[in-house]
């Protein structure tokens, strides 16, 4: 295990359970995602298989701070379409989820994302309905990378994300750095004493 | 009622126009893959990877949408899952990537672009030199 891997591990483990972020929500054609995510309402642990690169099936658990809550999401992502060129890649995807909790508890939404080496953009809408309210969550990121790296390097990222959802209604906008190498992701961000974390794992 | 099913249908739709995908391949010959463009970074890059190989086929296969290391990752391991490659080189900067396959390997075009397409990518080209 590589000084990198040493480091993610360790911010992981060192850091709250709080926050959120999406990314990458399909995997290659037999390939398997880990993800952890935490942010100011919730914090989430989840797994997902992609029986082919064109979807994903997962397991999601969450907690669920605002609303005091703990329950499992089964999740589905589905690549609606996907544009690849020479220098860029962009992709659409559908998504839904139920939770455990109750057939009351549900979401779906829609995800896309857009980059090149150097620039990064990401958008996502959800619709979250639970027993007690119903709500929805946009979120919007945009990246530049400093340096080009070549495959295997560290790769770094500036970002800034602008996050709402009709709970409290304002966006939130924030910067966060985006790191990852070989098989693992980290994004870190913080709001008001809040950290937004997001850790990957692809295997 | 609607909202409620939603989510479940489109789980149940992504299995079902994920299948009808795995068919949509077409054959294709191998002049349709010759469409690579040599600069000298990339002879540079073919000689580095072939310094230490010998009797082995060089695939060399152009790719789009190969911007990202950490969407690429799954190139390697799902050509290194094949016994007959030996060594795989993987350029983001270029969008190449170099497979070496052992001699007695029968080398399929169609294969080599259906494991770039799981993994998220397109080959636009595809050569392949005997050392």
């Amino acid at each position: 295990m590589g000084i990198y891997k040493y480091l993610i591990v360790i911010l992981v483990l060192i850091f709250p359970l709080s926050n959120q972020v999406y990314s990458r929500p399909i995997s290659w054609s037999g390939g398997s995602t880990f993800m952890y995510k935490t942010d100011s309402m919730k914090s989430s642990y989840y797994y997902h298989y992609s029986p082919l690169y064109r979807y994903s099936l997962g397991i999601e658990y969450v907690n669920d701070r605002h609303f005091n809550d703990q329950y499992f999401n089964f999740r589905g992502t589905y690549l609606l379409d996907r544009k690849n060129t020479k220098s860029s890649q962009r992709n659409f995807y559908v998504i839904g989820g139920l939770s455990t909790k109750s057939s009351d508890n549900f979401m779906y939404g829609i995800q896309g994302d857009w980059e090149t080496r150097r620039l990064y953009s990401a958008f996502l809408h959800t619709d979250q309905h639970t027993e007690t309210r119903d709500y929805s969550e946009s979120e919007i990121q945009f990246g530049i990378a400093p340096y080009l790296g070549e495959y295997d390097d560290l790769h770094s990222w500036i970002m800034v994300k602008a996050k709402k959802n009709t709970i409290n209604s304002d966006w939130d906008v924030y910067p966060f750095i985006k790191f990852f190498k070989g098989d693992f992701l980290i994004e870190l961000g913080t709001k008001n004493s809040h950290w937004d974390i997001h850790y990957m794992i692809r295997f | 009622m609607i909202k409620k099913l939603l989510p479940l249908v489109v789980l149940v739709s992504c299995n079902i126009l994920a299948m009808d995908k795995m068919h949509e391949h077409k054959s294709l010959s191998n002049d349709e893959y010759k469409t690579i463009t040599h600069s000298s970074d990339a002879n540079n890059m073919f000689a580095e990877f072939t310094s230490s190989l010998s009797n082995m086929q060089i695939v060399v296969v152009d790719v789009n949408g190969m911007v990202c290391d950490f969407c690429a990752r799954g190139i390697e391991k799902t050509f290194y899952n094949d016994n007959d490659v030996k060594k795989v080189k993987v350029s983001l900067e270029q969008g190449k990537v170099l497979i070496a396959y052992s001699l007695n390997k029968k080398v399929n075009l169609d294969e080599i672009k259906n494991i770039f397409l799981s993994n998220g990518q397109t080959a636009t080209g595809i050569i392949i030199k005997n050392i």
